[in-house]
């Protein structure tokens, strides 16, 4: 599943929103998802996705804009992932010559 | 002074979800009380509750009903329960002229439970984003006045037990004045958290188990009485001046003719003999009547040491010789202490017990405490004996003391 279909299930679950009216333009408000149902998805998210979202992500207005924001957030962990295991991997060859 | 009529009651309670469940539940000795069945019940020393029969998901989508902490879903249920049996539809206009006055203890405390479970339990800094919304206090009157367009005072009452006596009573002086047209009144309380729990039990103020029977362990004005035992719930009623209900034919379940509210500046939680009378003469004389003139009390009743031989008293002084004539209902040996709700559901079985003019028994009382020595309706119903007047007490920790008076509608 995509994230814009996985956050597009949750919003079905919780809000009880209609799955065809999400597109990528759709406007949450205009949805019923208010400031406050917003600060409820952002945590919902963080659950679903184990991400920590920063703040900025409740003032979005489109469901396309909140799904690339996320996709971003993935993005940027699997990078850092990726770096970290690098550079262990790194230290680890340096390490060996000092045995 | 305007006269204001009741025109509407809802209720959710450990006695049933109509006021004639309710009644019947009361006048019957039916009680709600039972061994508490929570997965922390066994880190009660006396674990007892009188609940309540009610999923929120019966009434509630679930985008609301996650906003919603219990004692906000009671009030609503409760609110429309009480519209519906005033059959009350309001003009725009009427809704600018329209209060809420709603009674509340502990608030949103199963809410604040959960989330210091998460911070403290768990080690967790996953608060829940609604937390703040489901524990605030006024919580439940907003969502009232928020699903009916009441623009009205909107206005929630804490003090301690006497809330709903209080926020009743502030509502009929609006009505009587004529500052307001129409009010919701009543009180809401979910108290049953293991926090909250815990925290009656150790000020020793819950009764202990009776073995023999467990619905039987609150035992108001019995010489072995050991306690209070604390219920859920919500009542609500719906007040209007008397000629707009006459005008619009609707049924009428009585009148409230006085309200008196006074202090006790002696001790935080303990009871006073002065304070608790002087707010009985307050209502009479808000009421204009004498010490004859009242048939019938339904009593604050909690089944505590101090609370009865206090009340006992207190009823003594105001109505002297007299006293030991007049019936005194607890009920609270049936629907538990409801703290910010328990005048309020008190107030709805006044009513009821004038509307049928039956004074309601004041059970599991085998043998009275020689301190209290008046008449308790004990064990069994008085068919007759409410008669036309009655006052209904709500006393409370921190010394508000709340009387309302009352009278049989016609």
């Amino acid at each position: 599943m995509t994230t814009a279909d996985r956050i597009r299930a949750m919003l079905v679950k919780d809000f009880k929103l209609d799955p065809d009216k999400l597109t990528a333009e759709a406007r949450l408000e205009d949805l019923g998802v208010d400031s406050l149902a917003m600060a409820e998805l952002v945590f919902n998210i963080e659950d679903e996705f184990g991400l920590t979202v920063p703040d900025v992500a409740t003032t979005m207005t489109t469901f396309g804009e909140v799904v690339c924001f996320i996709d971003e957030l993935i993005a940027d962990r699997d990078t850092a992932a990726e770096s970290a295991a690098g550079s262990y991997l790194l230290r680890s060859v340096t390490l060996t010559p000092g045995q | 002074m305007r006269r204001v009529a009741v025109t509407g009651i809802g209720v959710v309670s450990p006695l049933g979800h109509s006021p004639s469940d309710v009644f019947e539940a009361a006048r019957t000795g039916r009680s709600g009380i039972h061994r508490l069945d929570i997965a922390d019940a066994r880190r009660m020393t006396a674990p007892l509750a009188a609940t309540v029969q009610f999923d929120g998901a019966d009434h509630f989508e679930p985008p609301q009903q996650r906003l919603l902490d219990r004692v906000s879903q009671f009030a609503v249920v409760a609110a429309r329960r009480a519209f519906a049996d005033a059959r009350c539809d309001l003009t725009d206009l009427e809704r600018d002229r329209t209060g809420v006055f709603l009674g509340i203890g502990m608030g949103g405390t199963l809410s604040m439970d959960d989330g210091y479970q998460t911070l403290y339990g768990q080690q967790s800094d996953r608060i829940k984003p609604m937390l703040i919304l489901q524990g605030m206090h006024n919580a439940p009157a907003a969502w009232i006045a928020i699903e009916h367009h009441l623009r009205g005072p909107c206005l929630t009452y804490s003090t301690a037990c006497s809330s709903s006596g209080v926020a009743i009573g502030e509502a009929w002086l609006r009505l009587a004045s004529g500052v307001l047209d129409v009010a919701i009144a009543g009180g809401a309380e979910a108290p049953l958290s293991l926090g909250s729990l815990k925290a009656w039990e150790a000020m020793h103020t819950l009764a202990s188990v009776d073995t023999a029977d467990p619905a039987a362990s609150c035992k108001p004005f019995s010489k072995n009485r050991s306690g209070m035992v604390l219920g859920e719930g919500a009542a609500l009623v719906m007040l209007e001046p008397w000629e707009r209900a006459l005008a619009r034919g609707t049924t009428i379940y009585g009148e409230i003719v006085g309200y008196g509210v006074t202090t006790d500046v002696g001790h935080i939680a303990r009871p006073s003999v002065d304070g608790q009378a002087a707010a009985i003469r307050a209502a009479l004389a808000s009421a204009g009547l004498s010490a004859q003139g009242v048939d019938s009390i339904n009593a604050h009743g909690t089944g505590t040491q101090a609370n009865d031989s206090v009340e006992t008293s207190a009823i003594k002084l105001v109505f002297g010789a007299r006293a030991d004539q007049i019936p005194i209902s607890a009920t609270k040996a049936l629907h538990g202490h409801l703290l910010g709700a328990a005048g309020a559901l008190e107030f709805v079985l006044s009513l009821l017990a004038l509307r049928h003019n039956v004074a309601l028994p004041t059970m599991h009382l085998q043998e009275s405490d020689p301190q209290c020595d008046l008449d308790y309706v004990a064990n069994v119903a008085r068919p007759g004996a409410a008669g036309k007047t009655m006052l209904s007490h709500s006393f409370a920790f921190g010394g508000t003391n709340a009387v309302l008076a009352l009278r049989a509608a016609g």
